[in-house]
C-alpha cells in the first residue's frame, strides 16, 4: 500500500466523495474516465461529471474516475511498480474495458500518456489488444491519433447509449471499434489513411463502412438532456469550487477568433424552470455554497433577468452565492447588474478582446466600449473592487495603433471609474473550426515586439495590472491544436524526455520536433489547401431516436 | 436579520481515509453536510457569510482522533437531534460521537 502521508495533498487520491458511485464490477462493463490533469482541476470540469453520471445510469456499467497524480505520487507508483488506480474502487487502470479522456485542453496531451503509462496500459492504440482508449472534447483529434482508439466528435450525451450498446453486443476490441465507426460521431483513426498529395490532406477509408466525412453531433433538446443532479461533492477545495449550472450551450455571437462558438453550435437554451429545478436539486444533494450560471455568454440568455429573480429568491436566505461568468457592457446599463449585487459579485468582467473600435469590428465583437465610460457612474455605485478585462493581441491586420489603443483605453477607463483594473492579455491562436482557422499564427519574434510595445506603453500605471500569455506557450497551444498525425511522434518523444515532470518546457518540444524532422511552422501558417481536421465537416443533431440504451 | 444564536457542541472522530483531510477541509465538509441536512443555520455577518462554528484543538493531518466543534443555529437543537440529522450526511470515516 501507498503511504499517502508521503505525498502532497493526499486528498486527491482518496475518492469517497459525497455522491461518488461505487459498484461491484461483477457482470458489469467497467469504464474509467479521466480529465488528464490534477484532481482539483479535473473535478472542476463539467463534461466529465456529465459522462460519469450518464454512464452510471446504466445498471450494467460501472464508471469510475482517475486524474493525473502529482509528480511525487507518480514517482512512487513507477518506482514501486504499483499501477495507477481509479478513485472509486482503487482498481488498476489496465483492468478496465475502456478508459476515456476529456481532451478539451490541448496542453494535456502528454498527461494522457503519463496516465496510460502509470496505469500499465500500452501507449499506442495498435499495441492494445483488449482495452479501448476513447476520448472527446477535442476539436482536432489528429495529433493524438496514434494513442487513442476511438474519438467522439461533439456532445457525448448523444453517443453514450450506442457506446454502451456496442460494448454489450461485442466483446472483441476490433468488433467494437468497427461497429462504433459506423455510427454518427464516432471516429476510429486507424480506419482512415491520411496522406498529403497535391498540397492537400487526403482521407481514405481503410474500413469502408466507417463514417465519412464525419459530423460533429450535438444535443438537439438541451432542456431535456441529462444533468448530473447527484452532484459529486469533493471533500477538499477544487479550482472552481462551485456548482456550474448550465443555462445555455453554444453562443449566438460570431466572433471570428472563437472556437467554442463553432464547436458548441448551435445556440441552445434551457428553460428557466428547468434551470431552477436543477439548481435547487443540486443544492439539496450537495450543500454547495456557490452556484455559477454556465454558458459561453450568460447575458445573452433570453430570460436572464427572470432567471436571476427566481434564483435569488430561492437562494438568498440560504446564503448561496450566485455568479455569472461574463457580462456584456450593456448589462451595466440595465437593472441586471443591480441584481448581481445580491450575488456577492465583487468584480465586473468584460471580454473586450480589442481596445480599438476598428479592430473589434473586424473580430465581429459587438461591444460598444464607449458605454463603459457612459456607465462609469453606475459602475462606481456598484461597490465593485475591480474591473477585469480580457484583451487579445497577435491578430492578423493588427496595427501599431491598435496596440497603443490598449494603454489609452485602460487609462481612460481607470480615470473614469477610479477602480483598479486587472487586464489579462491573451495571444490569438487560429483555432480549428473558428471563422479564422485559415489565418496565420503571428510569428514569435513579432509577438515579442508587440508585447514589448504594449507593456512599454503601460509602464508605471498604478491600478492597472497586466498579465500577458507567454508567446512560447501560445505557439505550443497553436501547434498542438492544429497539427496532423505526424505529431503523435513528437508527443511521444516529449513524454519520454519529461518523465512525470513538467511538459510545458518549450525546449523539450523544440528538441522533440527537431528529432522527428518536422517543421512546426507548416501547422501555423496554413501551408496546405485544407487542414488535418478537414475530414470533419459540419455538425448535425443525432438522427437516432433510441440512443439512450436502458 | 438573525439575532439570537444557539450553539450545539459535537465531538467528531476522524478515522480511515478521512485522516488525510485538513482542518480547512473538515470545516467545508461539515458546512455542506449541515446545508444538506437543511438545518436552521446561523451565518456570520459581513460580505461573505459563513456557517458559524468554532473548533476545539485541531487534529494533525494523517492522525486518527477526535475533535470538538460547536455549531450555531437560529433555533435550539439538542446534540442528540443534531446528531440524528447530520449522521446520514457524513462521509465514511467521519463519525459523530
Amino acid at each position: 500500500m501507498i503511504d499517502f502521508r508521503l505525498v502532497q495533498k493526499p486528498q486527491r487520491y482518496i475518492g469517497n466523495e459525497i455522491n461518488s458511485i461505487k459498484k461491484s464490477h461483477h457482470g458489469k462493463i467497467p469504464i474509467c474516465i479521466s480529465y488528464p490533469d490534477l484532481y482539483e482541476i479535473g473535478m472542476s470540469n463539467l463534461g466529465l461529471r456529465l459522462i460519469y453520471g450518464m454512464f452510471n445510469e446504466f445498471e450494467d456499467v460501472a464508471c469510475e474516475r482517475v486524474f493525473l497524480p502529482g509528480e511525487d505520487l507518480a514517482k512512487i507508483l513507477a518506482g514501486n511498480n504499483i499501477k495507477l488506480f481509479s478513485l472509486e474502487t482503487k482498481t488498476a487502470l489496465d483492468s478496465f474495458e475502456a478508459v476515456g479522456f476529456n481532451l478539451s485542453c490541448e496542453l494535456n496531451s502528454v498527461n494522457l500518456l503519463k496516465i496510460l503509462k502509470l496505469g500499465g496500459i500500452p501507449l499506442k492504440a495498435s499495441e492494445r489488444k483488449e482495452l479501448i482508449v476513447f476520448a472527446g472534447g477535442i476539436a482536432n483529434p489528429e495529433p493524438l491519433a496514434e494513442f487513442v482508439d476511438l474519438f467522439y466528435l461533439g456532445e457525448f450525451e448523444e453517443g453514450i447509449g450506442k457506446f454502451v450498446e456496442t460494448f454489450r453486443k461485442y466483446k472483441d476490441k476490433n468488433e467494437r471499434l468497427k461497429a462504433l465507426s459506423e455510427i454518427d460521431g464516432f471516429y476510429v483513426p486507424q480506419f482512415y489513411n491520411v496522406s498529403i498529395s497535391s498540397n492537400r490532406y487526403n482521407f481514405d477509408r481503410l474500413y469502408k463502412p466507417a463514417q465519412f466525412p464525419l459530423k460533429r453531433i450535438y444535443v438537439e433538446n438541451l432542456d431535456k438532456s441529462y444533468y448530473p443532479l447527484n452532484w459529486l461533492t469533493p471533500h477538499t477545495q477544487i479550482i472552481h469550487d462551485r456548482v456550474p449550472v448550465e443555462i445555455a450551450r453554444g453562443c449566438p455571437n460570431s466572433c471570428t477568433f472563437c472556437q467554442a462558438r463553432s464547436i458548441y453550435k448551435p445556440y441552445r437554451e434551457k428553460k428557466v424552470s428547468t434551470i431552477y429545478n436543477i439548481a435547487k436539486t443540486i443544492y439539496k444533494n450537495s450543500g454547495y455554497e456557490n452556484i455559477s450560471l454556465l454558458s459561453l455568454s450568460a447575458s445573452d440568455y433570453s430570460k436572464i433577468e427572470e432567471l436571476l429573480d427566481v434564483l435569488i429568491s430561492e437562494f438568498k436566505d440560504k446564503r448561496v452565492g450566485l455568479s455569472l461568468p461574463s457580462l456584456r457592457i450593456d448589462d451595466t446599463l440595465s437593472s441586471l447588474y443591480r441584481k448581481l449585487l445580491f450575488l456577492k459579485k465583487t468584480s465586473l468582467t468584460v471580454a473586450l478582446e480589442a481596445a480599438s473600435d476598428g479592430l473589434r469590428e473586424k473580430l465581429g465583437k459587438k461591444i460598444d466600449a464607449n458605454k463603459l465610460f457612459e456607465t462609469a457612474k453606475i459602475i462606481k455605485s456598484l461597490n465593485l473592487r475591480t474591473i477585469k478585462l480580457y484583451l487579445m493581441i497577435g491578430f492578423p491586420e493588427e496595427t501599431e495603433e491598435d496596440l497603443f489603443a490598449i494603454a489609452s483605453f485602460l487609462e481612460k477607463l481607470q480615470i473614469n471609474t477610479g477602480l483598479s483594473i486587472n487586464v489579462s492579455i491573451n495571444i490569438f491562436v487560429p483555432k480549428p473550426f473558428s471563422l479564422w482557422e485559415t489565418k496565420w499564427m503571428c510569428r514569435e519574434e513579432i509577438l515579442e515586439e508587440k508585447i514589448k510595445l504594449v507593456l512599454g506603453s503601460l509602464k508605471r500605471r498604478r491600478n492597472i495590472n497586466v498579465s500577458i500569455s507567454q508567446t512560447k506557450r501560445s505557439i505550443l497551444e497553436a501547434i498542438l491544436s492544429r497539427a496532423d498525425r505526424n505529431f503523435s511522434r513528437v508527443i511521444m518523444k516529449v513524454f519520454e524526455a519529461c518523465g512525470y515532470g513538467t511538459t510545458e518546457d518549450w525546449q523539450l518540444w523544440q528538441t522533440a520536433i527537431k528529432e522527428c524532422g518536422l517543421d512546426y511552422k507548416i501547422y501555423l501558417e496554413s501551408s496546405y489547401e485544407n487542414f488535418p481536421w478537414s475530414f470533419i465537416d459540419g455538425c448535425k443533431a443525432s438522427a437516432s431516436q433510441n440512443n439512450r440504451g436502458n | 436579520m438573525q439575532t439570537e444564536k444557539f450553539g450545539t457542541k459535537l465531538t467528531i472522530e476522524k478515522s480511515g481515509d478521512m485522516i488525510y483531510f485538513s482542518q480547512l477541509d473538515l470545516a467545508s465538509i461539515l458546512t455542506r453536510a449541515l446545508r444538506r441536512a437543511g438545518l436552521a443555520l446561523y451565518y456570520t455577518q459581513g460580505f461573505n457569510p459563513r456557517v458559524k462554528m468554532s473548533f476545539g484543538r485541531a487534529l494533525k493531518l494523517g492522525i486518527e482522533g477526535t475533535e470538538e466543534v460547536t455549531i450555531y443555529f437560529t433555533e435550539k437543537i439538542s446534540p442528540e437531534g443534531l446528531k440524528q440529522k447530520l449522521l446520514p450526511q457524513m462521509p465514511q470515516g467521519l463519525r459523530i460521537i
